[in-house]
């Protein structure tokens, strides 16, 4: 039927800016999705390519501890054979470390050539011109004193030229270092790589004699399972062997709970935008009314009807995304960097330069966009389909329905409410639960937002009536008009609950943290050898410098700690070797077992190990913790569990004394300084300094630096949080100026006769803002108690099990001034446009409108 | 033979992969002076200590080439060669005085070892040949003396004895393990001027030369996991120095036949560019008894009489009527497979021969291997 097409058609035309709201709530939703894949695959991309450029064709890996693995195991396997009668499997060493040039962290990569050209990994010469250049820099590899390659774009960034030579910084030592050659790779794989031999790698890491790994490659199918059998047989008991694809996903997997968290915020905005879509359909549906009741009454049916209705929403849907999508390319890019730095702050160093965008998330996002819009069209649709062709006509039907409708989702509401319980109650450990329950707990306060706002509205009608009767209109229009409002209403509500929500767990999280700081660093001064990466062997004080920094007046006394990982049988495990003085020991807060017991056991080789790494292995105070020494797998008891934010992996604790013996490893990574009665911490870490000077660059630090680092690195990592939360309340805010903007307009002639009875411009403008402002309130009054309920799932259940650690709630105003600020903004903001135009339209006209 | 320049340019082709080669002398003239012994002179051999290492000159080689039959009646060839080379004189590899402070790594060295292994397989048709590159570091790769022990990986060849006259070798490759005793039946013949190698008109470009002619050797070839008995006779070529050959010699072809009779023939053949035969060529002739005669370019006459293509094109000679009047020799000369070429780094042709014709006016056969440098394009 091309009338009831065209009628459609022409509607849209007709509402430019209403369409054109929709369509930035949905595409804003869509974009939020698309950034957050974007910014997390290109992260996991980058990671990827440099992995594979250092690997190669690596089947396999044989890794040690943080001990390293015997250089002569590696001698060993090449010499002998492995399967008599078959051929060896291809072996290459691996000397790895974190380094600084310049201000960039970067990989340094040992390899032996002639060993990783079997494995396919070039060793970074295959770029020069020529052979003769190839050869010339083949003989300076070699022979070179501190030769190294990286990527020519690497190089110019840094400002090193070919045979220049420059510093780098190994754990805050200098080393010289000249460039022999670039890497002509255009990819995004060496971006963080430094190559050099495996022997000058040695020297600067300090592992000589050790390897980090050696990377193999054996032949698909039985002879490569017989090999690598084999192979296993013939490892000392201090090293593994690992499926190489897997060591990558291990390493990426350290990175999950970050990646599920950012998901899970840009399906929040999504859920939003949903709410903003049924709004924006619904008030097209209702504005068309009239047409539609006519059109039904020419012979329309509903099915034509359903269809035109949820084919517009289709079309909105489809458009929304595609412009969600480039929105989502823009924004993506952005986040990048945020994601990259976090992931450099927490887990590894990588450098991400090229975008990555997964056909999938493209799919998903689109396929999202456009269901969303199909399913908030739907309900509207079969509303208006399925209305009589003369009811149609009439708006009272609706609002009576609408009345209906909001006292029904009163009970959807606490439907909702109890089903968030439930979830929390029975899914035990599952993250994703977890959100159900928090996507379910959202809704139902939008669910009971429009019969909240009806009531208020109806009790402030009678109220303020008493004073004046254009305040009892004022506010009688808000619950009579429930059909509008309620809906944008409900968004901004839902919005402003997560924003509370994420703002309260923010706080709290950071107020714990500072607590727990303050608990924590004890000492009055920290010594460390610098560096990327935790856990990295390479960090470690030199014992020369040490025992200079130890012979500095006004020191009391010191701890000891070594900070590696280790190898379990639950893949890598970051420990950490103490030698605490007495007084320390109450640096560390127990969430299970005692003191008294586990201080004396720590003592014996028990373990105390962070709360995060208890949940993630689900281990009590008395379990067995296996993992790989020197001397192969051992057991170690869990004497206690601490309360710890530091890494989300989880800790484990052990006494230094202990690790020496099992690993086989004498190297500091810290030192807690103590300072003697009256020392004066800037006083005695300057003496410090100048001990070391011309040394080891070591840091030095106060615990009120330590303190306010470690809360800027916090500040760094919800970032990107806070910029997802305040994206989502953008998105409700500009649902509600699209709702109340249609609903405003549409009641221009009954304002029109207000004014032609006696009302000033100006009170008509204020009779809109008070309006919404009242509506942004009452948008507030919802999510008060619904943004508290979701902080306490972000802490207690999302937190808890995407990190395993446990938060105190902690309540500020600001949590609750910022969402009163966005919620009153947004409807102030939404009801400027129609207070304008009501205050300066012509009465006349507006009247014979009607 | 010379290997130098072209051994440089192997090692490197080898690490990384395959590219156009360089002009010769890459390592060029500062290596040819750069702090290597050079090759000047006659000097004194002496056994075994000369079977070892001598690290100050910057490359030597251990050459193994020989025929075998297994007791069912199959015929084989093999070649086993160890090759090392210095980056870098060892004084600068490892200052007295260390650059920077600290331990040193056990891997810095400018000592690479490269070997190449390949198996003549006549009766199923098939030539096989694996590389292997190494540093000279950590036990990877090495060469100690006595008793003589050469490696990389599990690829070694050494004398059990330390007068050096029982030699083992042992290699594998993709469907060949071969597994050799060896007893040397005649002691080292010296190349040239007592061992004293020219091979250009330029000074330093020559080599210290000698050459095991008769070895008899017996032991098992592994084909695809199935062991056969084999035994034969193999000849040991060994050389070190320091230069390269020089700017207008493009290749060379090597010769080395053991006849019935108990004599053998090694020559080796100079080409310059230009098509010519350097005449710094020299041969050696040993007797029956093990008593050897240096042999002039001019004193011996090499014919081609067929060539033979290689998939690219690449014309090698593939059948020879070799005449030394001085000895009564007059030999032909074929290859056991025409394609016995090494696709390694460097490209080259290195066979199992057999020989026909006359000895000392006498009608006699034989075997031998033949090596063609400087044909394929690489």
């Amino acid at each position: 039927m091309p009338a009831l097409w065209a009628a459609s058609f022409r509607h849209l035309l007709r509402h430019p800016a209403q369409l054109a709201l929709a369509l930035v709530g949905l595409s804003l939703g869509v974009a939020t999705i698309i950034a957050v894949d974007i910014a997390t695959a290109s992260s996991r991309r980058a990671f990827e390519l440099s992995m594979d450029a250092v690997n190669g064709a690596a089947t396999h890996q044989i890794v040690g501890g943080p001990q390293g693995i015997d250089e002569r195991l590696y001698a060993e396997l090449r010499t002998h054979d492995l399967v008599p009668g078959e051929l060896q499997p291809d072996l290459a060493p691996v000397v790895e470390g974190y380094v600084t040039v310049g201000d960039r962290e970067m990989q340094l990569i040992g390899v032996d050539p002639l060993a990783s050209a079997e494995l396919g990994v070039p060793g970074g010469l295959q770029g020069d011109e020529g052979q003769n250049e190839r050869v010339a820099a083949l003989g300076k590899w070699f022979t070179e004193r501190g030769a190294v390659v990286m990527a020519a774009g690497v190089a110019k960034q840094l400002g090193v030229a070919r045979g220049k030579h420059f510093d780098i910084d190994v754990g805050g030592v200098q080393y010289p270092a000249v460039l022999i050659s670039e890497i002509r790779d255009d990819g995004a794989a060496y971006d963080t790589l430094l190559l050099t031999d495996i022997a000058q790698a040695q020297e600067w890491l300090g592992r000589v004699g050790k390897l980090s790994r050696i990377d193999v490659r054996v032949p698909a199918g039985s002879v490569g399972e017989a090999m690598v059998a084999r192979l296993r047989q013939r490892l000392p008991v201090d090293v593994q062997l690992h499926d190489a694809r897997g060591r990558t996903r291990e390493s990426l997997d350290m990175t999950r709970a970050f990646t599920t968290n950012l998901k899970a915020m840009s399906l929040l905005a999504l859920l939003v935008s949903t709410l903003l879509i049924y709004g924006a359909i619904s008030f097209a549906v209702v504005q068309r009314r009239r047409v539609i009741g006519i059109l039904r009454a020419l012979g329309a049916t509903r099915s034509e009807v359903l269809a035109i209705v949820l084919t517009e929403a289709a079309a909105l849907g489809v458009v929304g995304a595609a412009i969600g999508l480039g929105l989502g390319l823009l924004i993506g890019h952005e986040l990048i960097t945020l994601v990259s730095r976090t992931i450099n702050d927490l887990y590894f160093v990588v450098a991400v330069r090229e975008t990555t965008l997964p056909v999938s998330s493209v799919v998903k996002a689109l396929l999202g966009g456009f269901f969303t819009a199909l399913a908030a069209a739907l309900l509207p649709a079969l509303e208006v389909a399925g209305s009589a062709p003369q009811l149609g006509l009439r708006r009272s039907v609706l609002e009576e329905r609408a009345v209906h409708i909001a006292r029904r989702l009163i009970i959807v509401s606490a439907v909702l409410a109890a089903s968030a319980g439930i979830v929390v109650l029975v899914s035990g450990r599952s993250l994703f639960a977890g959100f159900a329950a928090l996507f379910l707990l959202l809704l139902s306060v939008a669910a009971v937002t429009p019969a909240v706002l009806r009531g208020l509205a109806r009790a402030a009608a009678n109220f303020a009536g008493r004073a004046s009767p254009i305040a009892r209109l004022a506010f009688g229009d808000i619950a009579a008009s429930l059909s509008r409002t309620g809906v944008a209403v409900a968004a901004l509500g839902m919005a402003v609950a997560a924003m509370i929500g994420v703002s309260i767990m923010v706080e709290s999280f950071r107020e714990s943290l500072r607590e727990w700081l303050g608990n924590t660093i004890q000492a009055d001064a920290y010594v460390t050898a610098p560096g990327p990466g935790a856990g990295r062997p390479e960090r470690r004080i030199e014992p020369g410098v040490m025992a200079r920094v130890l012979a500095t007046a006004g020191i009391g006394d010191h701890s000891e700690s070594r900070q590696v990982i280790v190898e379990s049988p639950n893949g890598p495990v970051p420990l950490t070797a103490l030698q605490l003085p007495r007084t320390g020991q109450s640096a560390l807060q127990f969430v299970a077992g005692d003191a008294a017991h586990a201080w004396p056991d720590f003592k014996e080789g028990a373990v105390i190990i962070a709360e995060p790494l208890a949940w993630r292995l689900q281990l009590r105070v008395g379990d067995k913790l296996p993992l790989s020494t020197a001397s192969g797998v051992q057991t170690f008891r869990v004497a206690a569990i601490y309360r710890e934010y530091g890494n989300d992996r989880g800790n484990v604790l052990m006494s230094l004394a202990q690790y020496r013996r099992l690993w086989h490893d004498d190297e500091i990574t810290a030192m807690g300084i103590y300072l003697a009665p009256g020392a004066q911490p800037a006083a005695v870490i300057a003496q410090m300094r100048a001990a070391v000077r011309g040394g080891q660059a070591l840091l030095f630090a106060s615990n009120a630096d330590i303190r306010a680092l470690s809360m800027s690195i916090f500040e760094r990592t919800f970032v990107i949080t806070r910029v997802l939360n305040w994206l989502a309340a953008g998105v409700a805010a500009v649902g509600l100026i699209s709702s109340l903007l249609a609903w405003e307009l549409e009641r221009s002639h009954e304002l029109a006769i207000v004014r032609s009875i006696g009302l000033t411009p100006f009170g008509a403008a204020a009779l809109i803002e008070a309006q919404t402002g009242f509506m942004g309130l009452v948008a507030l009054v919802a999510a008060i108690p619904a943004g508290l309920l979701t902080a306490i799932v972000l802490t207690d259940v999302i937190n808890r099990r995407a990190f395993g650690w446990q938060i105190d709630l902690h309540l500020t105003a600001t949590q609750f001034t910022d969402a009163l600020s966005l919620a009153l903004v947004a409807a102030l903001a939404a009801g400027l446009y129609p207070a304008w135009r009501t205050a300066t339209a012509s009465i006349a006209g507006d009247i014979r409108e009607e | 033979m010379v290997k130098s320049a072209w051994l440089a340019v192997m090692l490197t082709g080898a690490a990384w992969a395959a590219g156009p080669l360089p002009e010769e002398g890459v390592f060029g003239n500062a290596a040819r002076g750069g702090g290597f012994a050079q090759v000047l002179e006659p000097r004194a051999f002496e056994f075994p200590r000369d079977h070892g290492p001598h690290p100050e000159y910057r490359q030597e080689w251990w050459y193994v080439t020989g025929n075998l039959d297994s007791s069912g009646g199959e015929r084989f060839g093999f070649e086993l060669t160890f090759f090392r080379f210095a980056l870098a004189p060892e004084e600068v590899v490892h200052p007295a005085q260390p650059v920077a402070a600290g331990v040193e790594s056990s891997w810095r060295t400018g000592q690479i070892y490269m070997a190449h292994f390949a198996i003549t397989d006549a009766a199923h048709k098939q030539f096989r040949f694996m590389q292997k590159l190494s540093r000279g570091a950590v036990g990877l790769a090495g060469v100690r003396n006595p008793p003589l022990h050469v490696w990389i990986d599990d690829w070694s060849l050494g004398t059990i004895d330390p007068e050096g006259t029982h030699w083992t070798l042992r290699a594998a490759e993709r469907g060949y393990e071969l597994v050799l005793d060896a007893q040397v039946l005649q002691p080292p013949v010296l190349n040239g001027e007592q061992g004293f190698s020219r091979k250009s008109n330029d000074p330093g470009s020559a080599s210290y030369y000698y050459s095991i002619p008769r070895v008899a050797v017996r032991g098992r070839v592994v084909r695809d996991g199935k062991p056969l008995e084999v035994q034969g006779l193999a000849w040991v070529d060994r050389e070190w120095g320091s230069g390269s050959l020089s700017s207008a010699e493009q290749g060379w072809d090597w010769f080395a036949l053991q006849l019935q009779d108990g004599t053998a023939l090694m020559f080796y053949s100079l080409r310059n560019h230009d098509g010519s035969r350097d005449p710094n060529s020299a041969g050696t002739w040993i007797s029956a008894a093990g008593l050897s005669r240096r042999l002039a370019s001019d004193e011996v006459q090499i014919d081609v009489l067929d060539y033979w293509k290689n998939p690219r094109g690449d014309r090698y000679p593939a059948h020879w009527r070799v005449r030394v009047p001085t000895e009564g020799i007059d030999v032909d000369v074929r290859p056991v497979l025409a394609n016995q070429e090494l696709l390694t780094s460097a490209r080259y042709w290195e066979g199992a021969v057999d020989v026909t014709g006359a000895s000392a006016g006498q009608k006699t056969a034989g075997r031998g291997y033949v090596e063609l440098v400087g044909y394929a394009a690489q």
